[in-house]
This record gives structure tokens, C-alpha cells and sequence, in this order.
């Protein structure tokens, strides 16, 4: 795959507060790469810088091997899909959706042709005269889609463009946008701190946390083999704990000893302290005392397809989040057990920022 | 009951506002120039007024100064909306703050302050006195409308017609500057009745032989006020009203076609 677009040490601060510290980010030709982090965490400012609306102090964006830095937004070649959309309300969706086309002085047929086949590919054949604020939010999101795509840029910076939607729209959309990302053949940049969007549609998550880029891989990556605690803590439900290195392949945590597939190989020495993930999914339970460890049920919620409970460990005093298929009872004492290779061992953090988020975990 | 008393109050309420503006409708067309008692029906004091030199000129320099001056402190204010938009939060508080201060000081300062200004530049007082004053006064009043268009969303609009290849130029006429209309236009209004309305600072920086309406009015006043200026009231008044009931019946309509 191609290079596309490359920031470069990227750094921005507003005022005093720095947002982005020496951000570096690749981009090849049709991914779908997803910036995935808190409010806060600079996401939207590098996809702005990325779009040419704010400048970066320090770093140089790079667009197909040419440095565009310093280039305004109408001269870059790539188009955005607003927060809120951005529509203009005084133009009908035909005019809204013509007007990148009339901008760059294309003819009245092809622009009539092209808004056409826009709207088909957003599946709102026939919606040119009708006025903005008789949408709804989903026409609305779609309408923001085909302006930004009929101008056929080559890469499609999307921000936030489900967020005001009701659950079951978002997911529809989700859809939708892979979909349009498959017909159109180009690249998308996406910016969003839901998690679960960011799994299900893109080729790369980044995520990202004050300023820092903290972890950069596929979805499944991401999921399995957090980097730090502060990934595994944001991407879907997770028990974060401190353990000890004994030996190769075998970690303690809260006073018992789990085998595990993480050793010497991947530079964790015996005795070294580490944070370890177990997500909630992957505690099987056992009878009493048959598994490695055992614990007390406190606490049972249905969530639809299974059981979520929180268990006290007998030793340690830990409360473990669990999630189940089979129902349990408070008060029932159960034994648990994890495979090794799903236990994540993950380095502590070296950042002091981390280190801050670790807090509030 | 309670409903008679409320209709009761709305009904007083509605004679104390409008009662004495019926009562100078009445008199306009009184026969004799009493302002107590209705002696007949005549247009004599219509005639009078339409051939008054003096009402006539005053009139015409009260609609062409507001005008004038409403144009200009529109396109001044908003210019300086647009300019502010570009400021740190920090600098647009302290102008804003600075922006106000006209509105809220007495007019009597504003009026004489200006006409010192006047005699210490040396500026003979005249019809450009006053335009030059009543653009003054406007302006902060045109800021404060247009303003609250100019939000984060205008940004956000600024910033999709730039990202679609418009230059700064298009992008503001075609997207920011329909956003901000309604905002200039009751700007320009609020401009336009506030020049019209002025008597204060108008009688401060008019000099000799010029009047407005209010300035003509006053100086009548202290020689025993005619009926044809009660005449000049009822017809501003019936243009006014007429042309709200104009805008709010338009207004009711286009509520009743975005409900359908």
C-alpha cells in the first residue's frame, strides 16, 4: 500500500494547553483509519490539522510526498464531513450538494448528473428540492456524505459525523459507511470516541490520549493486546490489575500465580511489576476450588445476551468483573479460571500523563 | 371570574397604551384647533401639514437621515462582527464590553459630547452633524443583533464552503453572509427607529435651521403646538402599524407553512 498522508512530529498547543506533543501518523492509500480517544485527547485537532483549518506550531503534514502544511483548505485534496454536518440551511440538498461542483466551474449537466448519482449512493434518490431542516438527522449525516463524496477527493475526513444519532441509526450508518468506503475506493480518516465504532469499521485504530498517540494497530489488536492500561481501560470493559513477573510465563496477581504466554521474549523479567488484563469475557467459572482461584458472586445484572457479575476474590479481596452466558446467584462461592494466552501483560506506564490516567481507572 | 378580571386587566392595560394615541387620531381631524373639544370632521389640518415648507422639509430630513445613517452603521457593524469573529475571546470581551457603553450612557452625555466635539473641530452643525451622530449612536446597536449569528456554527459553514474548494471571498457571500441576514436586517430596523426616533442628541448637534420631526415638534411645542403635527402623528403612527401587521401576518403564514 501507498503512502498518503504523513504527519510529521506533529505539535499544537492552544494558549497554554498544549494538545498534540510531537504527533507522528501515517496514513496509506484506502485504509480506514479511526482516531479513537477521550474528549480532549486531540483527535479532532489533528484531523483539522489534517483538513487545513488549524495550522500546526511545530511538525509538517505531508500529502502524497508533497508538503501541504501551509496550504488553506479549498487547495487540499480532500473533503470533510463535519461534526453537525455543517450544511448550509438557505440552500436546498441539491444546492448544498452542488456546491464543491460549481465551485470548480463544472457544467450544469455534469453537476446535475453527479448530484444525482450522489444522492443514489446515499440512498436518498429523488431529495434534491427538499429543504435542509425537513431531514432528519440521519438524511441529514447522509446529505453531509454525498456533498463531501461528489467531489471525488481522495481522501474523506469524517468527524464525528454519527455522534448525534440514536443507537440503532448509528449502527445502520456504520454499515452504510463501509459500504460507501468500498464502492468509493478511497480513503477515510475518522474521528470518534466510540469505541465500538472504531472496532467494527476500520482497518487501523489509533488511540489516542492527551496529545499522545498511545497505541496504533488493526481493531483486533487493539482489542486483544492492549499496549498500556490505558487502551485496555478504553476499549471495552476490562479487569486492570498490578501483578508481579515471577518467573518466565508465570505472573502473580493478587496473591496467586497465573501461567501465562508473555515471558522474557517480549522483555518482561521475574520480579518486574506489570499491569495485567483479563477481559471480563475470558474468567471461566468452575466449581468451587477446581479453578486457580476463587471468589464470592456480590453482584448479578442481565445485559441482554449474558450475565454480568462482580466476584470477590478470597484472596487479594479483589473485585473481578465477570460476564457469563449462565446465570449464578449472589452469594453463590465459585472457582475461576483464566488461559494463559488470555491473559495480557502489559508494561507500566512511562509517561507521567499515563500515569495520571492510571489514577482515575 | 378569574377570567373577567384577567380580561379586565388586559383591557386597561390596552386603553392606558392606546387610548391617547386615538385621542391625537381624533383631534388630527377636529375642525377647530382646540385640544379638547371635537367641534367636527375636516382634513383642514392634513392640508396644512402637506403645505407646510417647514413640516415638510423636517420630515424629509428625518427619513433620509435615518436612512442614510441606518445604511451606513449597518454595514459598519457588521463589518465589525465579522472582524471581531476573527479575535481572541479576551479582545472581543473587552470590545463588546466597550460596544455597550453607548447604549447604556444617557443620551443627554452622548449629545452634548458630541456637539463639543463638533465646536472644538471646528465642524459647522448641519445635516452632516447629525448623520455623523446618528451613525454614532447606531452602530452599537447593529453589533448587538448581528452578533449572535456569527456563532460557532457560521464557523463551522465558513469552514465546510473552504473545505469545498469555495475561496474566502465566495465562502463569506455565499454562506456566512446569508447566515447573518436576519440579524442586519432587524439591525438596520432597530438603526432606522432608533435615528427617527432620537430628539436628545439631535437637538445637540443640529445647529440652526434644520430640523426633524421631534426637533420641529418641540420647538412648536413652546409656541402652542398645531393640529397638523397631531395630523404628521396619526400618519407615522398608521404607517407603523400597518407595517407591523404587514410583517406579522407574513410571519404567521410561513409558521403555518413550516407546520405543513
Amino acid at each position: 500500500m501507498a503512502e498518503l498522508i504523513r504527519l510529521d512530529n506533529i505539535s499544537k498547543s492552544f494558549g497554554e494547553q498544549e494538545v498534540l506533543d510531537e504527533l507522528s501518523l501515517t496514513v496509506y492509500e484506502n485504509e480506514f483509519v479511526t482516531l479513537l480517544g477521550p474528549s480532549g485527547c486531540g483527535k479532532t485537532t489533528t484531523l483539522r490539522i489534517i483538513g487545513g483549518f488549524e495550522t500546526p506550531d511545530k511538525g509538517r503534514v505531508y500529502f502524497d510526498g508533497q508538503d501541504i502544511t501551509d496550504l488553506p483548505p479549498n487547495q487540499r485534496h480532500l473533503n470533510t464531513v463535519f461534526q453537525n454536518y455543517a450544511l448550509f440551511p438557505h440552500m436546498n440538498v441539491g444546492e448544498n450538494i452542488a456546491f464543491g461542483l460549481k465551485v470548480s466551474g463544472k457544467s450544469d449537466q455534469y453537476i446535475k448528473d453527479k448530484v444525482k448519482y450522489a444522492l443514489n449512493l446515499v440512498n436518498l434518490k429523488g431529495f434534491e428540492n427538499r429543504q435542509i431542516t425537513e431531514l432528519s438527522g440521519g438524511q441529514q449525516q447522509r446529505i453531509a456524505m454525498a456533498r463531501a463524496i461528489v467531489n471525488e477527493p481522495r481522501v474523506l475526513l469524517l468527524d464525528e459525523p454519527l455522534g448525534a444519532l440514536d443507537l440503532k441509526l448509528r449502527q445502520e450508518m456504520q454499515y452504510e459507511l463501509v459500504r460507501l468506503k468500498k464502492e468509493l475506493g478511497i480513503t477515510f480518516i475518522y474521528v470518534t470516541h466510540d469505541q465500538e465504532e472504531a472496532l467494527t469499521m476500520s482497518d487501523k485504530v489509533v488511540v489516542m490520549n492527551n496529545g499522545y498517540i498511545q497505541q496504533e494497530g488493526t481493531p483486533e489488536q487493539i482489542y486483544n493486546e492492549p499496549e498500556n492500561a490505558f487502551v485496555a481501560d478504553f476499549i471495552g470493559d476490562s479487569n486492570i490489575v498490578p501483578g508481579r513477573m515471577i518467573k518466565d510465563k508465570l505472573v502473580e496477581i493478587k496473591g496467586t500465580e497465573f501461567p501465562c504466554i508473555d515471558g522474557s521474549a517480549e522483555g518482561f523479567e521475574p520480579g518486574q511489576p506489570v499491569d495485567v488484563v483479563i477481559r471480563p469475557e475470558d474468567i471461566e467459572i468452575r466449581p468451587y476450588g477446581e479453578g486457580l482461584f476463587n471468589g464470592e458472586i456480590i453482584s448479578k445484572i442481565f445485559i441482554g445476551v449474558h450475565y454480568e457479575m462482580l466476584v470477590k476474590s478470597e484472596k487479594g479481596n479483589f473485585e473481578w468483573l465477570l460476564q457469563n452466558y449462565d446465570e449464578h446467584h449472589v452469594g453463590q462461592k465459585i472457582g475461576m479460571y483464566v488461559r494463559p494466552e488470555n491473559i495480557q501483560i502489559m508494561k507500566k506506564p512511562e509517561f507521567d500523563d499515563e500515569k495520571a490516567m492510571e489514577l482515575d481507572l | 371570574m378569574k377570567k373577567a378580571l384577567s380580561s379586565i386587566y388586559i383591557i386597561i392595560i390596552m386603553l392606558f397604551l392606546y387610548l391617547p394615541i386615538f385621542a391625537l387620531m381624533v383631534l388630527s381631524f377636529n375642525e377647530a384647533k382646540s385640544m379638547a373639544v371635537f367641534t367636527g370632521f375636516s382634513l383642514n389640518w392634513y392640508v396644512e401639514l402637506f403645505n407646510s415648507r417647514l413640516i415638510m422639509y423636517a420630515v424629509v430630513n428625518t427619513f433620509t437621515i435615518a436612512i442614510i445613517s441606518a445604511t451606513v452603521a449597518t454595514i459598519i457593524g457588521t463589518a465589525a462582527v465579522v472582524g471581531l469573529d476573527a479575535m481572541r475571546p479576551k479582545t472581543q470581551n473587552v470590545i463588546l464590553a466597550a460596544n455597550n457603553i453607548p447604549m447604556l450612557n444617557a443620551d443627554i452625555v452622548t449629545g452634548i459630547s458630541l456637539m463639543l466635539f463638533f465646536l472644538i473641530l471646528r465642524v459647522p452643525q448641519g445635516y452632516m452633524t447629525i448623520l455623523f451622530a446618528h451613525i454614532t449612536f447606531s452602530i452599537p446597536y447593529v453589533v448587538l443583533s448581528v452578533r449572535p449569528r456569527m456563532n460557532r456554527k457560521t464557523d463551522r459553514l465558513f469552514e465546510a464552503a473552504m473545505d469545498l474548494g469555495a475561496s474566502r471571498k465566495y465562502a463569506f457571500r455565499k454562506v456566512v453572509l446569508p447566515e447573518l441576514r436576519p440579524g442586519i436586517l432587524s439591525g438596520f430596523l432597530l438603526a432606522f427607529t432608533m435615528s427617527v426616533d432620537d430628539f436628545i442628541i439631535t437637538y445637540f448637534t443640529k445647529g440652526a435651521g434644520i430640523n426633524t420631526i421631534s426637533t420641529i415638534i418641540y420647538s412648536q411645542v413652546k409656541i402652542g403646538i398645531r393640529p397638523s403635527l397631531f395630523a404628521l402623528s396619526t400618519i407615522i403612527f398608521v404607517v407603523a402599524f400597518v407595517a407591523l401587521l404587514i410583517v406579522n401576518i407574513k410571519s404567521k403564514k410561513q409558521e403555518v407553512e413550516l407546520v405543513l
